[in-house]
């Protein structure tokens, strides 16, 4: 009986270490502290473009603010507001603000937050014979009252599946990758 | 009863608006036979019975009052052309597609505008064809004379004009297939269903590989809203002076300021701006045009974004079998596209 319950025990701790092993890291940061309710209106900064393709980040801006204003949930400035602001703000690396920077800014275009970020990767991604369309993107969130990273997430989306390895196929076309990629970043938003 | 001309060319009598047929712009990016298209152009006008203003008229008219841009017309020259040569309504054509290679593709836009105190945009259209749209059994229907192609293009153009004059059918949309409608879209809920507005379109960004892609989408919008019951359109002419006489330049955006300069000088309600990504067209037999633009509305009593979208279309999409429903031209494309993003803002502000 001992023997039994010693057995019993040491297997459901294999079943819990193996779960813990399965289980994904998170893929978003929410400040605890912050309360989001408060942001009424927020700024997309231009995104840093690490890819090859040169209107990444313009593509993924774009989508990214369309998706964010059909939610209803917060207003988001028209990106010439945000090019003036800018301007006025004298920001030398507009993709990459400091907390100050980011301050100034939100004074100066009245917004209670400005979301920054950099694409990865967007294009065709290949292995041996099979290529598909393949996405990967960052953002953060900064609150412009202190300058402070209050939700971060990415999001890789697209890449060679194992039908396409198999069957050919080519993946799904960029703009499809692209609204999946943004629809994953802002249900973590949301979350 | 019709009328001979000079040539034996058959003509019917003259009635309606004394019309100025402005040169032909050329947005093709390429060569295009700019003066076939506008003789024909004329030819067409002439055969339906359109009363068009002497050549020597206009070309004198245009040397006194140094007119060098042709592709809309501003106040000024609104009412110099009525008060010096008559002419009521000027017309401007854009050829936006022009290629001869087998099959032959052709897309054109036209619009007319009042002459007088304040031009006013009248009737516009646009017409893309490719000598492939509707090839039949063994190709029968393929068309491969681009002059051929060309006349019938105009033709059509000129069709859609006469319904206007004769007001025998006031242009409204069309129901569009679904998958024109825009991927992503923001209505924002200060859109008034009721009211109509004054809208300028300010020309569009252009991050395309395309040549003037930004001026061509600039058209399709005038186009499209101008059947709208809910939007009132600004002759693109009028913005250009707006622009030149206000010295403003807009790199990256329309800021809110300049924005405000804009409502104050030309008296609207709202300012559409966007990018054009992709407006692709392709030569030959094989191939699809792309077309991929973002859109975005902006109010004058809001100070805010009313309308934004994303739009994004290949020429096969849906297509299945046979190639049926194929479409070989962007501007056709593009055509569909904006049209179903101004019934997406009707149908939204009338509830349907």
């Amino acid at each position: 009986m001992e023997f039994m319950q010693c057995g019993a025990r040491k297997l459901l701790f294999l079943i819990v270490i193996c779960l813990v092993g399965c289980s994904t890291p998170p893929d978003a940061y929410h400040d605890q502290n912050m309360d989001f309710g408060a942001i009424q209106t927020i700024a997309v900064m231009p995104l840093a473009n690490f890819t090859r393709e040169n209107l990444a980040a313009e593509r993924v801006r774009d989508v990214f603010i369309t998706k964010l204003l059909s939610t209803g949930a917060l207003y988001v400035l028209p990106v010439g507001e945000v090019a003036k602001g800018i301007a006025k703000a004298d920001l030398t690396a507009p993709t990459t603000p400091s907390p100050e920077e980011v301050v100034k800014l939100g004074g100066l275009i009245k917004v209670q937050a400005v979301i920054t970020g950099a694409v990865k990767e967007y294009g065709e991604a290949r292995a041996s014979t099979a290529a598909a369309n393949v996405i990967s993107v960052s953002l953060q969130m900064v609150e412009t009252q202190t300058g402070k990273i209050v939700w971060s997430a990415s999001s890789t989306m697209g890449g060679i599946s194992t039908s396409d390895r198999l069957f050919g196929g080519g993946g799904q076309p960029m703009e499809k990758v692209t609204e999946k990629a943004v629809n994953d970043l802002i249900r973590k938003l949301f979350k | 009863m019709s009328v001979k001309g000079a040539k034996g060319e058959t003509y019917l009598p003259e009635s309606g608006l004394s019309i100025a047929v402005f040169p032909v712009e050329n947005l093709s990016g390429s060569t295009a036979p700019l003066r076939v298209v506008r003789e024909s152009l004329i030819g067409e006008l002439r055969a339906k019975g359109f009363r068009i203003l002497e050549e020597e008229a206009l070309e004198k008219f245009m040397v006194r009052n140094r007119i060098r841009y042709a592709s809309g017309i501003d106040d000024t020259t609104a009412r110099a052309l009525r008060k010096e040569t008559g002419a009521e309504a000027v017309l401007i054509t854009s050829v936006e597609l022009y290629s001869d290679a087998i099959p032959p593709k052709v897309a054109i836009s036209s619009r007319l505008v009042s002459t007088g105190e304040a031009p006013v945009i009248l009737w516009a259209d646009g017409v893309g064809m490719a000598g492939d749209d509707a090839p039949g059994i063994l190709g029968l229907g393929l068309i491969e004379d681009p002059s051929f192609l060309l006349k019938k293009t105009l033709g059509t153009l000129v069709s859609s004009l006469e319904r206007y004059s004769a007001k025998t059918e006031k242009q409204t949309h069309e129901k569009i297939d679904k998958k024109f409608e825009p991927r992503i879209s923001y209505r924002s809920p200060a859109l008034a269903p009721d009211r109509k507005y004054t809208v300028a379109v300010i020309p569009f960004f252009n991050l395309s590989n395309r040549k003037n892609a930004g001026e061509v989408m600039v058209l399709q919008f005038i186009r499209n809203l101008q059947r709208s019951e809910s939007f009132n359109v600004i002759e693109p002419g009028l913005i250009r002076k707006a622009f030149l006489t206000l010295r403003m330049i807009i790199e990256e955006g329309l800021s809110m300021a300049d924005a405000n300069i804009l409502f104050a000088s030309l008296n609207a309600d709202v300012i559409i701006t966007g990018k054009v990504v992709a407006y692709q067209d392709y030569e030959g037999s094989y191939g699809k045009p792309k077309v991929d633009f973002s859109v975005q509305f902006i109010g004058k009593e809001t100070q805010k974004v009313l309308w934004s979208s994303v739009s994004h279309n290949e020429g096969d999409d849906g297509v299945f079998f046979f190639d049926w429903g194929r479409v070989n031209t962007a501007h056709a494309m593009a055509s569909h596209m904006v049209m179903a993003v101004a019934n997406t803002i009707e149908k939204r502000q009338g509830g349907k």
